[in-house]
């Protein structure tokens, strides 16, 4: 029977074909191979939503497909693995690989870019990448995938490669998610070699061996297995928080604005930066093992969501506030996953792909409408001159800040949920749930300082005065993600649930393999893993989650609504002054980027350098020693050859007899 | 597969050979209706198509499973004193492959000779000795075939008669050659007088111990003479001479096939008739002496060949050092086992049929233009005849070892296989780690002529350097096979494992 996982590979195999046609043919394709690429998607769309279908008729896949090396300890394959989560996130990702599609022929061909068969080509490597990545059924797959991932992010980003700015973002988006890979590299290899597998599910997996070791009270290098899989779920933590842009390698992201805005909304929204979030989901049975590795997911994304936020504040560039508010919202992400909200955690990763790639698609129409015009101090009014842009935009923001009933809300009021229970149990959590709280406040304010920015008050330059018109192909994809933005949290309306008792928690269901599920990767199994105690205030579920719910809420609505105050004005004035020195701190993002390089020149340079004298002298002294010593050698050598024969018979049977001498005695032949 | 019953004519295995020699009467009886003729396209395409048939023979036999155990095993012939078996078969091919090619690039490279029909018969020949010691299963027929494969090619070397080097070259190597025959010969008379015996089974089952010291002086003796045939240390003399002086095609021919043929005669006396675990209890430990020549050899020619600013001077050391890989092949024998480094050996030297006879194949094209001989002279070729030089390229990067040519297949296997049986003799590590610091050495010398001909300017101004069409013929089908062995290098592996372990086994 063909069943529909059969033609699971063509999920990932169409966008690769479209990066081979744009790139071969892509100068004699009509839009430079945008066809090719929607096509492309598209089909990978509609094969997704079949995996959906399938997966909610009760099935799943996990399948080793090819074994491209064999050896004897362990075994090296590509297979696919299709369970709730990642049917769930190929949708995600084929959908706004879809949309971004869509969207470029407006923002790329219309505008009259060059380079575009580049362009396209990288845009169906990147979607390929992604979509192989989120499939794979192994963690060395994911990891190649993930390489392939940053790759292609660095040649989006430095797409306008002939600017300054652009190849040195590309570079840096590049070397700081590797520095974070190195370390994610260094647990594939601890993680094979521990284990023996790399498997993320079935009997064979890194995870069932890794529980039954701490199970077992095996110790590996002198420590217990639980602190071994500490460590080795931190080092692939590594590479989550390098392409996440968690907290302390964020610094890539803000710089990678200078890709073309549809790449940011493909990099932030469904990924890229997903990428990261989507592997703690991926693995979260591994790390569910590790309290310790959890609540230092927890405590990493709490900071990054806080500190992020603040960033955003005080952002002038339209763009920069959206790659403040991606820091932030992953920040969420990783919080919701570290205090064990998987379904939570997974549910904002969702949502925040719809309306971030709206975001960042509204963005690019604006700086069409705009004329590649960013600082959103020049623009302003624009709301009744693009009303499908501003109201598409304002959904958006209106999830990103988290005012019911957009999708948003639902979500990050669920990881707030999730984070204030198990903090009533274990205090140190409240740690993190009030930063994750404060953070959102921050949120409310630059979201909305933003909007009323861009959108509101009285034009500001000629540009806003009069605004390039848009076509279809940037509103179309705008009006999908505003409904989806609108309504994708009636996928999980947990609280109302709780409240009403009607069962309407859909995505709980549909991760705890309600539907379709691969054993051993369901939200109750890794709750029971984790095993993780929970409080209630006044010991009412009921309670709490009001009372979590209603302080999220008007801590949005406070910060929004301080917008509304400051800058909801004809003739918005820049307010950051007040803030005193702080600005000059939060404008500089907290001296980070100061901090990296100083850690670059201050402190790597100098050891290279010991290390490149030690290369120069000892190493290179030793082989160059190895050489003149072959060389005279070789010299002795040619000399042995003296051109007369009877030298040769001498030096034959002189040879010959010292053989015989030597292996007479050893073997004792003349006695 | 065809399955051919040779019961009833049991001598039809020796096909291979039997079609070299009738290719040589043909090239005689053509010479002798028409003496001195130079048509040049009958002589080189007689011996093309001999060596050609001879290999399709072979080829056939191996896959109609000829010699192979599941068709009822080797095939005694003459009451042993032939056998056909999967290693002679392997080695057959060899020596016809490389005749082959040999004969193609003649036709060029001979083109103003006199002696056309003399130089192919000889060389058909000295093939056909070769591929008789690939069959040769008694010290007699073994020293047979060794001199009918020798004396043709003394005359070989020295066909260029005006040329002082050629002729040089083709007395030095005769007067080696004479020695070392004695010695050889000497040696089987004294295994005769230890064992009673000339038959390679006979004399295993006649090991008595009675006469160790008679054996061993007489198994030394038979080592010289293999290490004459192969050009190893120290009987290495003669080839670094006798390929300068010789014409480039025949030096190709004796650098592949008769060192290939070498080590047949070498791996099937020294597995067969002296059986290590029996020969190292009377104090004969003739793996003791092959581990000793294989670093001495793989030594001496890589370095003497690092600094050489002759081109074919060079490939002659390069040629003595991949002798000393091959040597591992028997070094690395253990008491229990060791069929799978003989195995690597035996790929070695098919791998090594095609790169050198390429390699020496290229300086006969230089020879034939006339460029020079010194890496000088090469310089800037490339731009007048990049194929060529590709090929060339892919010759020396196999040579040397580097992925993924051929070349660094085998010798990745002879590495591993001597390593596998250094966990029984650790002197093996020694000669594992000779082999990779040998390869780093030789990628030196190597890489300067790819460096020469790509990357360096002409010294001089050269003419248009025409396209020798054989000459292309021969390098292009070496260069490609030298690649594509990789895809194709498990049927081959099987092959020679199998073949090795019928021996060893």
């Amino acid at each position: 029977m063909v069943g529909a996982f059969e033609f699971a590979p063509a999920i990932a195999l169409l966008p690769l074909a479209a990066f081979v046609v744009a790139l071969l043919f892509g100068d004699y394709l009509p839009k430079k191979g945008a066809y090719a690429g929607i096509l492309a998607t598209a089909g990978s769309l509609a094969l997704s939503l079949w995996m959906l279908v399938a997966v909610f008729g009760g099935e799943a896949y996990n399948e080793e497909l090819y074994d491209w090396a064999i050896g004897e300890e362990i075994t090296f394959h590509f297979g696919i693995l299709i369970d709730p989560l990642s049917a769930l996130m190929l949708v995600i990702v084929s959908l706004v690989a879809l949309l971004v599609h869509v969207f470029s022929m407006g923002y790329m061909n219309d505008e009259g870019e060059t380079g575009l068969r580049r362009y396209y080509a990288e845009l169906g490597l990147f979607t390929f990448s992604m979509l192989a990545f989120v499939m794979a059924d192994n963690l060395l797959m994911a990891f190649i995938f993930f390489e392939l991932v940053g790759l292609c992010s660095y040649l989006l980003i430095g797409f306008w490669f002939r600017t300054r700015s652009a190849p040195s973002a590309a570079k840096k988006a590049f070397l700081v998610t590797r520095f974070g890979d190195y370390f994610f590299l260094l647990g594939v290899v601890a993680i094979g070699a521990t284990f023996g597998t790399l498997s993320f599910a079935g009997d064979a997996s890194f995870v069932d061996a890794a529980a039954g070791a701490i199970d077992a009270g095996e110790t590996f290098h002198g420590f217990s297995a639980e602190t071994w899989v500490t460590i080795l779920g931190l080092l692939v933590l590594g590479g989550v928080i390098g392409k996440s842009a968690q907290f302390p390698l964020h610094t890539w992201l803000p710089d990678a604005m200078e890709g073309p805005t549809t790449v940011s909304a493909l990099i932030h929204a469904a990924t890229m930066v997903a990428a990261g979030v989507y592997l703690v989901a991926r693995m979260f049975g591994f790390y569910a093992l590790s309290p310790t590795a959890l609540a230092i997911i927890a405590f990493v994304g709490a900071f990054t969501a806080l500190f992020a936020a603040t960033m955003g504040v005080v952002k002038d560039d339209i763009k920069q506030v959206l790659a403040y508010s991606t820091i932030s919202q992953y920040g969420y992400m990783m919080l919701g996953l570290g205090v064990g909200g998987y379904v939570a955690g997974v549910f904002h990763l969702m949502n925040h792909a719809f309306f971030k790639a709206l975001l960042f698609l509204g963005a690019g129409a604006v700086i069409i409408l705009m004329h590649h015009e960013q600082d959103m101090w020049k623009m302003g009014g624009l709301k009744d001159k693009a009303p499908v842009t501003y109201y598409t935009f304002l959904a958006g923001a209106l999830a990103l800040a988290g005012i019911i009933p957009f999708s948003g809300f639902w979500s990050k009021d669920e990881i707030l949920f999730d984070a204030i229970i198990l903090g009533l149990e274990e205090p140190i959590f409240l740690v993190a749930y009030a930063m994750g709280l404060l953070a959102v406040f921050f949120t409310g304010f630059y979201t909305f300082r933003m909007v009323f920015l861009t959108f509101h008050g009285e034009p500001r330059t000629d540009a806003a005065r009069d605004p390039h018109p848009l076509g279809w192909n940037v509103k179309a994809p705008l009006a999908v993600l505003g409904v989806l933005a609108l309504v994708a949290g009636v996928a999980n309306l947990a609280p109302v649930a709780k409240l009403t008792g009607v069962d309407i928690v859909f995505l709980e269901h549909w991760l705890d393999g309600e539907y379709g599920a691969v054993d051993g990767l369901l939200y109750s199994e890794y709750t029971a893993t984790a095993g993780l105690e929970t409080a209630y205030i006044a010991g009412s579920e009921t309670i709490t989650l009001i009372a979590a719910g209603v302080l999220a809420l008007g801590l949005a609505l406070g910060g929004a609504g301080l917008a509304y105050v400051l800058y909801n004005v004809p003739e918005p004035k820049a307010h950051t002054e007040n803030l005193g020195q702080a600005r000059e701190v939060l404008r500089s993002n907290y001296y980070q980027d100061e901090f990296q390089v100083w850690l670059a020149t201050g402190v790597t340079l100098p050891l290279a350098r010991a290390a490149d004298r030690f290369d120069g002298s000892v190493i290179d002294g030793v082989v160059n020693g190895v050489s003149s010593v072959s060389l005279f050698g070789s010299g002795g050598m040619k000399r042995l050859q003296t051109g007369v024969v009877t030298n040769y018979a001498a030096l034959i049977v002189l040879g010959f007899v010292a053989l015989l001498v030597f292996f007479g005695v050893y073997g004792g032949w003349f006695v | 597969m065809v399955v051919f019953d040779l019961s009833e004519w049991t001598w039809t295995a020796m096909g291979p050979a039997l079609v070299l020699a009738l290719t040589a009467l043909a090239l005689f009886v053509f010479d002798s209706i028409n003496p001195r003729s130079t048509n040049r396209p009958v002589v080189a395409g007689i011996a093309t198509v001999g060596s050609l048939a001879s290999l399709g023979v072979a080829v056939w036999y191996v896959l109609a499973g000829v010699g192979h155990p599941d068709t009822g095993g080797a095939i005694d012939l003459f009451g042993g004193q032939l056998v056909v078996d999967q290693m002679a078969l392997f080695f057959m091919i060899v020596v016809a492959v490389v005749t082959a090619l040999v004969s193609i690039a003649s036709y060029d490279y001979m083109r103003d000779h006199a002696y056309q029909a003399e130089y192919y018969s000889l060389m058909l020949l000295a093939a056909t000795g070769m591929s008789v010691m690939a069959a040769s299963n008694s010290l007699v027929t073994i020293f047979i075939a060794l001199e009918l494969a020798s004396l043709p090619s003394y005359a070989l070397v020295a066909i260029l008669k005006d040329n002082k080097g050629s002729v040089e070259a083709g007395l030095k190597y005769f007067l080696i050659g004479a020695l070392s025959s004695a010695i050889f010969v000497y040696g089987i008379s004294l295994v005769y007088g230890a064992t009673g015996h000339l038959q390679l089974e006979a004399i295993a089952a006649n090991l008595d111990g009675e006469y160790n010291g008679l054996l061993g002086v007489g198994v030394l003796m038979l080592i010289a003479g293999f290490a004459f045939k192969t050009a190893s240390v120290p009987f290495h003399f003669w080839a670094p001479e006798a390929y300068e002086g010789a014409p480039a095609p025949i030096s190709a021919f004796l650098s592949s096939a008769s060192k290939a043929a070498g080590f047949v005669i070498a791996f099937r006396v020294f597995t067969t008739a002296f059986p290590l675990e029996t020969m190292t209890d009377f104090g004969v430990d003739w793996a003791l002496a092959f581990i000793i020549l294989a670093i001495v050899t793989m030594t001496v020619g890589n370095f003497a060949a690092a600094t050489q600013n002759n081109v074919k001077r060079m490939l002659a050391y390069s040629s003595v050092g991949h002798a000393g890989y091959a040597l591992i092949g028997l070094a690395a024998l253990t008491v229990d086992g060791g069929e799978l480094v003989l195995g690597a050996a035996m790929m070695h030297l098919l791998v090594y049929g095609f790169m050198n006879t390429g390699a020496f194949l290229f300086v006969a094209l230089a020879e034939y233009w006339g460029v020079g001989r010194t890496f000088e002279d090469y310089n800037g070729l490339a731009r007048q005849a990049p194929i060529a030089c590709v090929a060339l390229a892919i010759f020396m990067f196999s040579l040397a070892g580097i992925p993924p040519f051929g070349g660094f297949w085998s010798k990745y296997f002879l590495f591993t296989g001597a390593l596998e049986a250094a966990t029984v003799n650790p002197a093996l590590l020694v000669v594992a780690a000779a082999l990779v610091v040998n390869s780093a050495l030789s990628l030196y010398y190597y890489s300067r002529l790819v460096k020469a001909v790509w990357i360096e300017d002409p010294v001089l101004e050269r003419e248009t350097l025409t396209q020798p069409a054989g000459l292309y013929a021969a390098i292009v089908a070496a260069a490609v096979v030298t690649v594509v062995i990789l895809p194709g290098f498990g049927p081959v592996a099987e092959l020679a494992y199998d073949a090795a372990a019928m021996l060893v086994g």
